[in-house]
C-alpha cells in the first residue's frame, strides 16, 4: 500500500459541505431600476427579444449537450497484473525441432475479469537459460477462457543458470486496454523443484564445454 | 584496503561524544558523589534545545554556520537550567539523605524529563531531523571524515581545553578541587560550597550540551530516547576513565569508542569468533574492557583517592 | 568502601534499566463511533502508537478505526456497533503480551487487529489463543507465526487464532534477491540484520536465495537497534567491496545506516523489506537514501480500484496521521473480523451467541470479501492467500514501484 505519500488530512473540507456560494447572491441583487433601461428595451424590442430567443435556444441546447445521456464512462478497467493468474500445471513435453538441453513447462493463464489481455512477451530472468513459448507472443486471452501455455527452455550455459533457486518466476509483458505491464508470477515450490530437476538433467549431460559450478 | 585508520577514527568520534557526555557524571561524582543519572537527559534536553533555536528562533533559512554558534547557545541555556533546576529542586533537599535516595531521584528524574519532552515538545514523539552542514567529506589518506564529525573533533579538545584551564587556574576552580578533597574544611576555609556544587552541575550540562549538538550534526536527528543509552555509555566511560577525574571522563569516553569500533571491525575475524564479532556484540566487548580493567585498577584508568574517602 | 559498593548498586541498576527499556506508558484507545442502538462489540487495536514505529502504528490505528466507522454507518451487521480499542505497544512484546492480556479480559472486545512486528506477535499469540479470540494482523511477515518454527521442511500451524493479511517473508525476502540479482544485476551483497524476529528471518530467507541464485554474501554483520552510531559497520561495507547492502530490519535504523553507508564513501544502494518502506526512510536518510530498493507485500495502491476509495475515504475521515504501509491492509483485517461477526450474528437469529469469540474464530477461516488490497481470504495456515509483492526504489525523494510479482504456490 506505499508508494503513495503522507496523506493531508482533510481537515473536514469536504467537497459536499461547501455551501453554493452564487445562490444567495444571486437572490439578493436589486432588480433593476426602471427608467432609462427600460426605455431603452422599449426602443430595442426586437433585437433584445431575438437575442434572448437565441441566448435561450443555446443554453438549452447546451445544457442537453451537457447532460446527454453519455455513453458510460468506462468503470475504470482493471489492471492486467490484477485480473491475470498463471498456474503451473507440469512438466511438459518437448515442441517438435527444440534442440538438446532444453525442457518444458506447461502453465495455465486466466484471466478473471474484465477487458481481454494480450501477453506481449514472455521472459524468465536467468542468464544462461532461453524461453520459448507455444502460443508466441502476442497473443491475446479473453476472461472466461483460460489458455495453456507451453513454454520451452534451453540451457545456453550452464555456468549461469541457479542450479537450485527458491522462488523461481516467469516475467510477463501484459497489455490490456488500461496498461501494459511487466508482472513477474511467481509460480510456487513444485516448479522450483521441477526446473531445479531440469536443469540439473540438462546440465549433467552437458559435455565439459560448459562446466556447471 | 586497510580500513584500521577508519576504524580508528570512527572509534575516535564516537568516543569523543561519550567523553562530552561522561565528564558531567564525573565532576558532580567527584563533588558530591552523586551518580546523577539523569544526565543523560540534561545531554537530550541540550540536543532539543538547539533544535528549538533552529526552527523556532531563528527564521528560516539562516545559514546553518550563523545558526550554529546560537543554536549552541541555545542547547547549553536550556541544559544548564535543567541541571541547576534538577540540583536545587531535587537533589539539594536530599543533601543529608542516605546516599541512595538521591540516586534513585535521579532515575526517577530521569524518566519524568523523558516523559515530559515525549508529551509535550511538538513532535518529539518521533525522530526530529537536525540542520546538516553542506559539503562533502573530507578525505585524508584513506580516512573518510563527515562534515558533521568536524564540529566534534573541534569542540571535544577545545571543551576539554577549557575545561582544564577552568579547573586549575581559576578561583572557582581551585575551590572545586578543595571541596571535591573535603567539603567541610572547603567550608571552613571560606568557600560557598553550595554554589560550587551548582557550577559543577552547570558546567558538566554544558559540555553535554556541547555534546549533543555534535550528536545532532553527527547522526541528523535528536529524539527523546536519545540520551538514555548514550548516558548509561558516559557513565560506563566515566567509570573506566576512573570517576571523578575529569581527563579519565575524556581518555574513558575515547577508550570505550575505540573499543566498539574495533571490536565490531575485527572480532569477527578471529578464528572460532565469527559470532561475537557483530556490532550487536560491541556493547558486550565494551564491558568486558571495563571488567577488565577495574579489575587491574579498581579506581578506573585515572582515578585516584577511592580508597581515602570511605 | 561505600564509594565502590555505591558503583556497583549503581551498575547493576544500569543493567536493570537496560533491560526495562520495554515497559512504559499505554495509550488510551480513541472511541471511535457513538455507540448506537444494540450491541457493542469492541475490536482491539495493538500497534506501536508512539516510539520510533508510530509512524506505521498510527496508520494501522487509524485505517481499523475508518473501517468500524465504515461498518456502523452502513449498518453492516444489523444490530452491532463497532468499537475500536487501541493499545500503544511501543513494538515491544512484553507491552503487546500485557494489551492482548487486557484484551481478553474485556468480554467486549470479539477481536483484535494488529500488531506490526512478528516479534510482538510472537508473544501474543497464546495469550489470544487460549481465549479463543481471533487475532488478524495486518504486517506480521515472519513464516514461523503461521507455519511453525520448522516451516521450511514441514509446515504446521501452531495456532488457530491467528491469521494475516500480509505476505510473508518466505516469499518476500527471496523475491527481493531474485530482483537484485537478476534485474538490478548485484552480485555481491553485504548483510545486515538487528537480530529481530522480522529482521533476521527476512536476511535470513533473502540470503539463503542470493546464494542458491549464484551471488556471494560478502559479509554479515548485526546492528544493535539502540544505537545510531553504525559508522564502524559502514567502513566495513565499504571495504567489503560488495555492491549491494541488504538490510533485514525497520526504517528508524535502516535510514541512518543508509546514510552512514553512503557517507563512509560505499556509494551502494541499501535494499530492504516492507519495514524500510516507509517515507520517514527518506527522511532519516536525506539524500542517501536515492536508489535504494524496498519490497513491500501487496500490489501499487494505483493499480488497485479500491484502494483509491479507500484513500478518498481516509482523507475525508481527517486523520492527522497517514495511513502509512499498512493502511489497507489493516482495513482489510478489521473488515475480515467485521465480516467474521456478521457471519455469526447471521446465523443466530441476528444475536451474539454466548461463545462468540469461538464461532468468531471459526468463521473467520472462511472468511472472503473483496477488500482494499484486493481479495482477501485465508488458507489453512491463516496465510493470506493473496501474495502480492512489489519492488520499490527511492526517487525523488518517494518510494516508486518498479516491480510487482505475484506468487501462484
Amino acid at each position: 500500500m506505499s508508494g503513495v505519500g503522507p496523506v493531508e488530512p482533510g481537515e473536514g473540507t469536504r467537497a459536499w459541505d461547501t455551501p453554493e456560494a452564487s445562490a444567495p447572491e444571486a437572490s439578493s441583487v436589486p432588480p433593476p431600476p426602471p427608467g432609462p433601461l427600460a426605455g431603452l428595451y422599449a426602443r430595442h424590442r426586437r433585437t433584445v427579444l431575438a437575442s434572448t430567443a437565441a441566448v435561450v435556444v443555446l443554453a438549452g441546447g447546451g445544457y442537453l449537450y451537457a447532460t446527454r445521456p453519455e455513453p458510460p464512462t468506462p468503470p475504470a478497467q482493471p489492471y492486467p497484473s490484477q485480473v491475470v493468474e498463471v498456474v503451473y500445471l507440469g512438466p511438459g513435453s518437448l515442441s517438435a525441432g527444440a534442440p538438446s538441453g532444453s525442457f518444458g513447462f506447461e502453465m495455465e493463464l486466466v484471466v478473471e475479469s474484465g477487458p481481454p489481455v494480450t501477453v506481449e512477451r514472455m521472459t524468465q530472468p536467468y542468464a544462461g537459460l532461453a524461453l520459448t513459448s507455444d502460443p508466441r507472443p502476442p497473443f491475446r486471452t479473453e476472461s472466461g477462457h483460460p489458455r495453456k501455455i507451453v513454454i520451452t527452455m534451453s540451457v545456453t550455459e550452464c555456468g549461469k543458470v541457479p542450479e537450485n533457486a527458491g522462488l523461481p518466476f516467469l516475467d510477463v509483458t501484459l497489455r490490456n486496454v488500461r496498461a501494459i505491464q511487466v508482472h513477474s508470477f511467481i509460480l510456487g515450490e513444485r516448479y522450483a523443484r521441477d526446473l531445479s530437476d531440469a536443469l540439473q538433467v540438462a546440465c549433467s549431460n552437458d559435455s565439459a564445454s560448459s562446466p556447471k559450478t | 584496503m586497510n580500513e584500521l585508520p577508519q576504524q580508528l577514527v570512527n572509534g575516535l568520534l564516537l568516543g569523543s561524544m561519550y567523553g562530552l557526555v561522561a565528564i558531567g557524571y564525573t565532576m558532580v561524582y567527584g563533588i558530591v558523589q552523586l551518580i546523577n543519572f539523569a544526565h543523560g537527559e540534561i545531554f537530550m534536553l541540550g540536543g532539543f534545545g538547539a533544535i528549538t533555536v533552529y526552527l523556532y528562533v531563528l527564521p528560516d533559512g539562516t545559514s546553518l554556520w550563523m545558526a550554529l554558534p546560537l543554536m549552541l547557545v541555545g542547547g547549553i541555556i536550556v541544559a544548564v537550567l535543567a541541571a541547576v533546576g534538577a540540583e536545587r529542586l531535587a537533589y539539594r533537599p536530599l543533601r543529608t539523605a542516605p546516599r541512595l535516595a538521591p540516586l534513585i531521584t535521579a532515575i526517577g528524574l530521569s524518566l519524568a524529563l523523558q516523559q515530559a519532552v515525549w508529551a509535550w515538545y511538538p513532535d518529539a514523539k518521533e525522530s526530529i531531523n537536525f540542520p546538516q552542514i553542506d559539503g562533502g567529506p573530507f578525505e585524508i589518506g584513506n580516512v573518510t571524515i563527515q562534515t558533521g564529525d568536524i564540529f566534534l573533533l573541534i569542540a571535544a579538545p577545545i571543551s576539554m581545553a577549557i575545561l582544564a584551564y577552568f579547573v586549575m587556574k581559576t578561583r572557582t576552580g581551585r575551590g572545586m578541587q578543595a571541596t571535591a578533597q573535603d567539603p567541610d574544611t572547603a567550608k571552613l576555609m571560606g568557600i560557598n560550597t553550595d554554589r560550587i556544587i551548582v557550577i559543577a552541575f552547570a558546567l558538566g550540562a554544558a559540555f553535554a550540551a556541547v555534546g549533543a549538538v555534535a550528536y545532532g550534526l553527527k547522526y541528523g536527528q535528536v529524539q527523546f530516547r536519545m540520551g538514555f543509552i548514550l548516558g548509561l555509555k558516559a557513565f560506563t566511560a566515566a567509570v573506566l576513565g576512573g570517576i571523578g577525574n575529569i581527563y579519565g571522563a575524556m581518555l574513558g569516553g575515547v577508550a570505550l569508542g575505540l573499543a566498539e569500533a574495533l571490536s565490531t571491525a575485527y572480532i569477527a575475524d578471529i578464528p572460532g569468533m565469527d559470532q561475537f564479532g557483530s556490532q550487536s556484540w560491541a556493547n558486550v566487548w565494551a564491558f568486558v574492557l571495563l571488567i577488565l580493567v577495574l579489575l587491574v585498577r579498581p579506581q578506573g584508568l585515572l582515578g585516584e583517592r577511592v580508597a581515602d574517602r570511605a | 568502601m561505600r564509594q565502590r559498593s555505591l558503583i556497583a548498586i549503581t551498575a547493576a541498576l544500569a543493567a536493570g534499566a537496560l533491560t526495562l527499556t520495554a515497559c512504559g506508558s499505554r495509550d488510551e484507545g480513541n472511541g471511535s463511533s457513538d455507540a448506537g442502538s444494540g450491541t457493542t462489540v469492541v475490536i482491539g487495536v495493538d500497534a506501536p502508537l508512539t516510539g520510533d514505529l508510530s509512524a506505521m502504528g498510527l496508520g494501522i490505528k487509524n485505517s481499523a478505526d475508518l473501517a468500524a466507522k465504515t461498518a456502523n454507518k452502513e449498518k453492516y451487521v444489523d444490530g452491532i456497533t463497532f468499537k475500536i480499542e487501541a493499545l500503544d505497544d511501543q513494538a515491544q512484546p512484553s507491552s503487546g503480551q500485557q494489551n492482548a492480556v487486557t484484551f481478553v479480559a474485556n468480554k467486549d472486545v470479539l477481536g483484535a487487529v494488529g500488531p506490526l512486528n512478528s516479534s510482538v506477535a510472537e508473544s501474543m499469540q497464546k495469550v489470544f489463543d487460549d481465549a479463543k479470540l481471533v487475532q488478524v494482523s495486518p504486517a506480521n511477515t515472519g513464516p514461523t507465526l503461521t507455519q511453525g518454527a520448522k516451516w521450511e521442511t514441514e509446515k504446521v500451524r501452531p495456532y488457530k487464532s491467528y491469521f494475516r493479511t500480509a505476505t510473508t517473508d518466505a516469499i518476500q525476502g527471496p523475491f527481493a534477491a531474485q530482483y537484485l540479482y537478476n534485474d538490478a544485476k548485484k552480485k555481491k551483497v553485504f548483510v545486515i540484520d538487528d537480530k529481530k524476529t522480522y529482521g533476521a528471518g527476512l536476511a535470513g530467507t533473502f540470503t539463503k536465495e542470493f546464494e542458491k541464485l549464484g551471488g556471494e554474501v560478502v559479509g554479515t554483520e548485526h546492528i544493535d537497534p539502540e544505537t545510531k552510531d553504525f559508522s564502524a559497520v559502514a567502513t566495513k561495507v565499504k571495504s567489503s567491496g560488495a555492491d549491494v547492502v541488504y538490510y533485514g530490519g525497520e526504517y528508524p535504523q535502516a535510514g541512518p545506516l543508509t546514510k552512514q553507508i553512503k557517507a563512509a564513501g560505499a556509494n551502494i544502494p541499501v535494499a530492504g523489506g516492507d519495514g524500510i518502506n516507509n517515507p520517514a526512510y527518506m527522511d532519516l536518510g536525506g539524500s542517501a537514501s536515492t536508489g535504494d530498493f524496498s519490497t513491500s507485500v501487496g500490489a501499487p495502491v494505483e493499480e488497485l480500484p479500491s484502494a483509491k476509495d479507500f484513500v478518498a475515504n481516509y482523507e475525508a475521515a481527517g486523520y492527522k496521521e497517514p495511513y502509512a504501509a499498512y493502511g489497507g491492509y489493516s482495513y482489510d483485517s478489521t473488515w475480515a473480523i467485521i465480516e467474521a461477526v456478521k457471519k455469526v450474528v447471521e446465523d443466530n437469529d441476528g444475536k451474539l451467541p454466548d461463545d462468540a469469540r469461538a464461532q468468531i474464530t471459526a468463521a473467520m477461516q472462511n472468511v472472503s470479501f473483496d477488500g482494499v488490497t484486493g481479495k482477501v481470504s485465508f488458507d489453512e495456515y491463516g496465510d493470506t492467500t493473496n501474495k502480492q509483492l512489489t519492488v520499490y526504489k527511492v526517487e525523488g525523494g518517494e518510494w516508486k514501484a518498479v516491480k510487482s510479482g505475484t506468487y501462484t504456490g
